[in-house]
């Protein structure tokens, strides 16, 4: 079973966290992953860095900027990678644009990802459609999940044709923004997050985008099955550098 | 065997489907339908059969719409007796002879015996599918049945016929059932919604019914322009742009919608622009060169055609917030425009270095009340503000129209922003018939950064093999300099800003910075319905230097007292690459004015 599978089945909820490979330096990639284990996350989200991430603020364009700044690429990235699996266990789910995975060729680099011991991918531009008619049984020959967003605004229709082609989580973007932009939940996002609950789907739910620390956390799980932190995390990694991740985990989950 | 396509409705639409040079058009004065005809009937060929379709009408009332839309002929849906197609037949009100259809409904049988007393009074037959409805039922019916008809009368098939059914088509002409079968009639399937037809599938229909393998330049009803296009958008922006989909094609048209339109085009922006013939630059290229002034429109640019139908777009959707991106400012302004013009809020982000060098453009949008924010992001150029606009678009979901400036982005924008422009095309080909007696140039010129005055140059000569495509990419300081935004020799295909296209990328498939000192033409990707002529080879591409286009900017303005924007200049530097013969008709689309550009020219020829 993929581990991403496994994990779900855990009974607690869930801590997921994003960054940037490349960041703060190109060598940081494989023991931010390992620190990030070791302090009691559940699922990791390593960011492929782009030139243009439409769907990403300030702080996820800064660190993607600098990271390719410092020299990272696909290639770097799946060198820095290969023995990962030696030292760490828990998914593995790399988050991304489409047009890098397009240019190394999409079979490739689900390939390659499936040889690294990758469990997922998250391609916020990869529209369903297209995943549905071209890539999904190249996903699946590689046993690799693909992991798809819903927002506020996604239609119920859409909620459950998303629903039913997908077999692993599903990412619920707490509301309509970019990375980072908002931080706390209002009334609206306790309404959609109860909305989203009570349609029963047979992915359990994740959420991601404004959630920055134990309190927002705790608002988001009471709902879904985890929650992912990412700019939050990138921002304290800008801060502090990478000695201190596991105050940072510890702030939120303990 | 000839075509017949029914249940016209939209203006526009049947102008489009009558460039196709159907055999038939029907319009269906059944008022219980969605298809139903209530507007004016446009100037389209004699050669079209105008078919009038009626369901137990009132004869006089066919009589009075015949004489008022000027029908060739009557197509009878109902339960009409023989004697009343006899009436029709014989009546002498109507303003010429005009010919009956009787319609004769199948599904798996049909007793032909009825056919018989309709022999002597009514010129055509047509078969269609049984159903709930009266016709348009969407399905087909078993042409076999037509294997035991018994009459010499022509016929017209009917019912449910899409391009799916090429092949069973052709197996039929080849049965001895389509002896008399003189016509097919398609209508349904062929429809974005009722009553309008979607004109590539149509054409493709008829392509490959005549064995023709002419490829399609316009968008598919995918929204793809052969492998390019699409709409590769993060989930966020999918209910925003679906909504844009799903009803910008219903939207155009609407009646109000066009002449609320053509109005403002018209007496707002100064339409049509003068399609003006260069004497002195023709003499000096030995060549006769039009030039089509869309320097003359309001804000000097073609760019206000797109920014004037995009606002009415807006409104019809609710949208009380408007974005923008703009590089040089060009796009910026239009928008700040029409914002001022509607009353809307107006949002315009520009890159942080582009707002440095273009400060008369960001004075004028700050004065028509526009916001200019700053995209500090990235290479702070047009890229980023185009990335600072889709964020904006993803944080506003729901009041919020972005303004796409070019014929890029997600579908539908292109093919959106492609519609709008076509009106400098529609206007060079009568301006041209009135001045030397043919619609068709040998070649259309434009220059290309995302591509949109060129989308519209060429619009309507797409599909016309005899005209000649020349699109211009700004070389910059040479397209090995690495200095370049020449994206059909540099780029390769990937995906920007939401659609797949050709872009300048690193091997990575990271976005690179173009340069050309044209700030309209400094963009790495192009639009998707260029990428496809280029790949298909329908358009030939050049590309032009810095130093090229300058020199091709001053000599205009010394030869024909028009001082061009330094992306038209761009065009106007073919003459001095490429050779045209003597009685060449070159239309070059003067895109901009170079008020604009007057510093860039001032350091560059220290003038």
């Amino acid at each position: 079973m993929n581990r991403i599978n496994q994990k779900l089945q855990e009974d607690k909820k869930l801590l997921s966290i994003y960054f940037t490979a490349g960041y703060p330096n190109i060598d940081d990639t494989v023991s931010i992953i390992q620190d990030l284990e070791k302090n009691g996350v559940d699922m990791i989200e390593i960011g492929l860095p782009f030139s243009d991430p439409l769907a990403d603020g300030p702080t996820i364009q800064d660190s993607s900027t600098a990271a390719l700044k410092n020299g990272m690429t696909t290639e770097v990235l799946f060198d820095q990678l290969k023995d990962i699996r030696q030292s760490v266990s828990i998914p593995l789910i790399i988050m991304g644009y489409f047009n890098p995975m397009f240019q190394y060729g999409v079979e490739a680099f689900c390939k390659r990802c499936q040889e690294l011991g990758i469990d997922g991918l998250i391609i916020p531009d990869l529209p369903v459609d297209v995943y549905h008619k071209q890539y999904q049984s190249v996903f699946e020959k590689y046993g690799l999940i693909n992991v798809f967003l819903i927002t506020p605004q996604t239609s119920d229709e859409r909620i459950r044709y998303i629903d039913s082609i997908s077999n692993g989580f599903i990412y619920m973007v707490s509301s309509a923004s970019t990375t980072g932009a908002k931080s706390g939940f209002g009334d609206e996002q306790t309404e959609y997050f109860q909305r989203i609950a009570k349609m029963d789907l047979k992915n359990p739910q994740v959420i991601g985008f404004g959630i920055s620390n134990n309190e927002t956390f705790s608002q988001a799980t009471a709902y879904a099955k985890g929650a992912i932190i990412g700019s939050a995390f990138v921002k304290h990694v800008t801060n502090y550098g990478t000695d201190s991740i596991d105050k940072f985990v510890n702030s939120i989950i303990n | 065997m000839k075509l017949k396509v029914c249940g016209m409705k939209y203006h526009d639409n049947i102008k489009q489907v009558a460039a196709l040079r159907p055999d038939y058009l029907g319009f269906i004065f059944f008022e219980d339908t969605p298809r139903h005809f209530d507007t004016k009937i446009p100037e389209i060929s004699e050669d079209i059969n105008k078919v009038g379709v009626f369901v137990n009408e009132d004869v006089n009332k066919i009589i009075e719409k015949v004489n008022e839309f000027k029908l060739d002929s009557i197509q009878l849906h109902g339960e009409e007796s023989p004697y009343y197609c006899s009436i029709l037949k014989s009546a002498s009100r109507f303003h010429k002879a005009i010919e009956v259809i009787k319609v004769f409904s199948i599904k798996d049988k049909f007793n032909f015996e009825v056919l018989e007393a309709y022999e002597d009074v009514c010129d055509y037959f047509l078969f269609d599918t049984k159903g709930k409805l009266p016709g348009g039922n969407g399905y087909r019916f078993n042409w076999s049945v037509l294997n035991e008809y018994p009459s010499t009368k022509p016929f017209f098939l009917s019912g449910g016929i899409g391009l799916d059914h090429v092949e069973d088509i052709k197996l039929f002409k080849k049965n001895i059932a389509s002896k008399y079968c003189c016509a097919i009639d398609v209508n349904s399937k062929f429809e974005t919604e009722p009553g309008l037809k979607n004109v590539s599938i149509l054409r493709e229909f008829i392509n490959k019914l005549n064995n023709k393998k002419t490829m399609n330049y316009n968008v598919d009803e995918k929204g793809y322009y052969g492998e390019f296009g699409g709409a590769f958008i993060p989930e966020m922006l999918y209910p925003n742009v679906e909504e844009l989909r799903q009803n910008y094609l219903k939207i155009m048209a609407e009646p109000d919608f066009q002449k609320e339109f053509d109005q403002l085009l018209k007496d707002y922006v100064g339409r049509p622009s003068p399609l003006y013939y260069a004497k002195r630059l023709s003499d000096k290229y030995n060549t006769k060169i039009y030039l089509k002034r869309e320097d003359l429109n309001h804000t000097g640019a073609h760019k206000i055609n797109n920014t004037i139908g995009q606002i009415l777009m807006a409104k019809r959707l609710g949208k009380t917030r408007i974005i923008a991106e703009t590089g040089a400012g060009q796009h910026g302004v239009a928008t700040a425009t029409v914002c001022a013009l509607m009353g809307l809020e107006c949002i315009v982000y520009m890159g942080e270095i582009d707002i440095a060098r273009q400060a008369p453009n960001v004075a004028r949008m700050k004065m028509l009340g526009a916001k200019v924010v700053p995209a500090l992001s990235g290479s702070r150029t047009l890229k980023d503000a185009t990335n600072e606009a889709i964020r904006d678009w993803i944080n506003n979901p729901v009041n919020t129209h972005y303004i796409i400036g070019s014929a890029i982005g997600p579908h539908p924008y292109p093919d959106m922003v492609t519609r709008f422009q076509a009106i400098i095309s529609e206007e060079i080909k009568w301006q041209l018939k009135e001045q030397e007696g043919r619609e068709n140039p040998d070649y259309v010129v434009a220059c290309i950064g995302g591509g949109s005055n060129a989308a519209g140059t060429y619009y309507h000569y797409l599909h016309e093999p005899d005209v000649g495509i020349i699109a211009v990419e700004a070389a910059g300081l040479g397209v090995d300099s690495g200095e370049s935004a020449a994206t059909s020799v540099l780029g390769k295909e990937g995906i920007i800003h939401g659609c797949k296209t050709l872009l300048m990328q690193t091997n990575d498939g990271q976005i690179t910075e173009p340069y050309s000192i044209s700030a309209g033409l400094d963009y790495p990707g192009v639009g998707p319905m260029h990428a496809h002529l280029s790949k298909t080879g329908r358009a030939e591409f050049m590309s032009i230097t810095d130093s090229d286009a300058m020199e091709a900017g001053l000599e205009l303005s010394k030869l024909e007292g028009i001082i061009p924007a330094i992306e038209t200049s761009h065009a106007l530097a073919i003459f001095g690459q490429r050779e045209f013969k003597k009685d060449d008709v070159v239309v070059v689309s003067l895109s901009g004015r170079g008020d604009k550009d007057l510093e860039n020219y001032i350091e560059y020829f220290k003038i």
